[in-house]
């Protein structure tokens, strides 16, 4: 079953802001599926439709089987949340905040314990009015995990974090789905989700224009790596016999060696086709795309 | 049960509000003041009936100012500010309707301002009592449930409003609005209407139906609504001096009700199909 499935998703403010434009979405149950985007591209208002924060212009979704409109009360019964731009309440203890989450979900966790998870259990008597911005997130993760939640839906959750702090989250994140849970999790910063997520969406100007593993994306953003070859001798005959091989390119002569271009399933077709012809590789290694690359060929590029 | 929740949370996070204490002191230390102010005057003024009655109707005759400055500081950002801030992002990704966030907020915020209201108004009673000897429990229980009632009113109202706007600037405005028309400028909206319909010009008796205009403000409606549950009559209050259906006093406990619905059901309208 889908955890969260949108069809035609299409959302318009006012006249001229179009913040969805048709968007097909689909999480597996059990997934953790990262949702990329450049700020202002429409991950937000997506979420706010899973959550009945916003009603779409048009198109449906559905989260945990049940019609994201008609059966919100009951998906917000199932579903942990950390949304975006929200504030906590400033007179009320962290304690009292995740009492509040306890007591509104009619489950029976011990809000200390939640709190010392996510790192903050020296807080919990404290105005969370005080709380700086990272303690504030933690805060808001201890009320998305209260009562174990069929799914997590997290809006940038590592917002106001530190490196160390951003992984505590994944690590989480990772706990979590052991557990069973289904993680939605959005970010505008590929390298967070890289780590942990099975699946990516990355959405651009309200329109979804990829979705794939990370090894998919990889693949499916062409050049893929570049290689560095370094041979006994580079000769005119070894480049021809790099340049012939499928899948190459670019070569180029440097420093001794070569540096090729090369889609991902020919690298070691290259290096036969070397050995074949008698040129001896005394050393190579592959300088992969970065994904930030790939995420900007997708949100800036003309695909 | 969700509602409940909801009015607990809101019920700890106003509590916490520094301005609804200072203005509880005040009420509190009015009430003292009124209290021994009335036992003075009417002694001095060799008032024969100086009875406790006449105290719960002096008492009540406050209350309507405190409690709508201090119904309008409390609840003005019930909503808006929520919205505002972003907090009502956490409200609503929990499993509550919207419809249990504006009655679990009437029901904190009710809470927060009867907390200070009938404290004030059983301190002043309790002075009062004592210096005149007399207790009047059915008139002093009248008061006190009435008040109970005109609090839940208020407080009502506001949320109402709160919950047609996502800006604390605007409800800010709408609510000063509402209370400006309402309690402060409605005599001259009276005669407006009189004037209106009098060809635009006023006659020189007033109809009677204007008792009914005179009892739209909900203060006015709750000192009428008053003396429907006060016992015995009490000169130049209460029950109106001509014929007709409408002449009772329990026309304030209907307007009473009007107000405590129907504010709240547009601004619930509203509140339901916004975006946030």
């Amino acid at each position: 079953m889908a955890a969260i499935e949108t069809l035609e998703l299409r959302k318009r403010f006012g006249d001229d802001i179009l913040a969805l434009d048709g968007v097909d979405l689909r999480v597996d149950e059990g997934e953790i599926f990262g949702f990329l985007g450049p700020n202002g591209a429409g991950k937000s208002t997506t979420i706010n439709v899973l959550l009945d924060f916003v009603r779409p212009t048009s198109g449906s979704a559905t989260v945990l089987g049940m019609d994201a409109q008609e059966e919100s009360q009951e998906i917000r019964r199932r579903t942990g949340v950390l949304p975006e731009g929200y504030q906590v309440y400033g007179r009320l203890t962290g304690r009292q905040h995740v009492q509040f989450v306890i007591d509104s979900k009619e489950v029976d966790d011990d809000p200390d314990a939640l709190l010392e998870r996510v790192g903050i259990p020296e807080a919990a008597d404290r105005k969370a009015g005080g709380y700086s911005k990272g303690m504030k997130q933690r805060l808001t993760l201890a009320m998305a995990l209260v009562g174990e939640p069929e799914l997590l839906i997290l809006d940038e959750p590592s917002t106001g974090l530190d490196p160390a702090g951003a992984r505590e989250i994944r690590e989480i994140v990772r706990e979590e789905a052991e557990r069973g849970a289904t993680i939605f999790f959005s970010s505008h910063i590929m390298e967070q989700v890289e780590a942990v997520c099975d699946r990516v969406g990355i959405l651009r100007a309200g329109e979804l224009v990829a979705v794939d593993s990370i090894d998919g994306l990889r693949d499916a953003a062409g050049d893929g790596a570049t290689m560095r070859v370094e041979l006994a001798e580079v000769t005119d005959d070894a480049i021809a016999i790099v340049e012939s091989v499928s899948g190459v390119t670019e070569v180029r002569r440097r420093d001794g060696g070569l540096t090729v271009s090369v889609g991902n399933g020919s690298k070691t077709r290259v290096l036969s086709a070397l050995e074949d012809a008698g040129h001896e590789v005394t050393d190579f290694r592959t300088e992969e795309t970065s994904l930030e690359e790939i995420f900007m060929s997708y949100t800036e590029g003309s695909r | 049960m969700s509602t409940l929740a909801v009015a607990k949370k809101d019920f700890q996070d106003a509590l916490r509000s520094k301005a609804l204490w200072g203005l509880s002191i005040i009420f509190i230390l009015l009430s003292l003041l009124i209290a021994y102010a009335f036992t003075e005057f009417t002694a001095m003024m060799e008032v024969e009936e100086q009875t406790a009655q006449g105290l719960a109707y002096f008492l009540a005759s406050q209350i309507g100012l405190f409690v709508s400055i201090t119904a309008i500081v409390i609840a003005y950002k019930a909503i808006a500010g929520e919205r505002e801030s972003g907090s009502i992002k956490i409200l609503l990704s929990l499993p509550h309707t919207r419809r249990d966030v504006l009655l679990g907020k009437v029901l904190g915020r009710s809470a927060t301002l009867a907390v200070p209201t009938l404290i004030g108004l059983v301190a002043g009673a309790a002075l009062g009592s004592v210096l005149m000897g007399e207790f009047a429990i059915v008139s002093l229980s009248a008061l006190l449930v009435m008040s109970l009632v005109f609090v839940v009113t208020y407080i009502s109202i506001m949320v109402g409003i709160s919950a047609l706007t996502g800006s604390t600037s605007r409800a800010s405005m709408l609510t000063i609005g509402f209370f400006l028309v309402f309690e402060i400028l409605w005599g001259v909206v009276s005669i407006g209407i009189v004037w209106l319909t009098n060809g635009l010009s006023l006659p020189t008796e007033f109809p009677n139906w204007v008792y009914l205009v005179n009892q739209v403000p909900p203060s006015a409606a709750f000192t009428t609504g008053l003396t429907a549950l006060m016992p015995g009559d009490i000169a130049g209050v209460g029950t109106p001096e001509f014929e007709a259906f409408y002449a009772t006093p329990w026309v304030g406990v209907i307007m009473l009700a009007f107000w405590l619905v129907v504010p709240l059901a547009i601004g619930y309208r509203q509140f339901s199909k916004a975006d946030l």
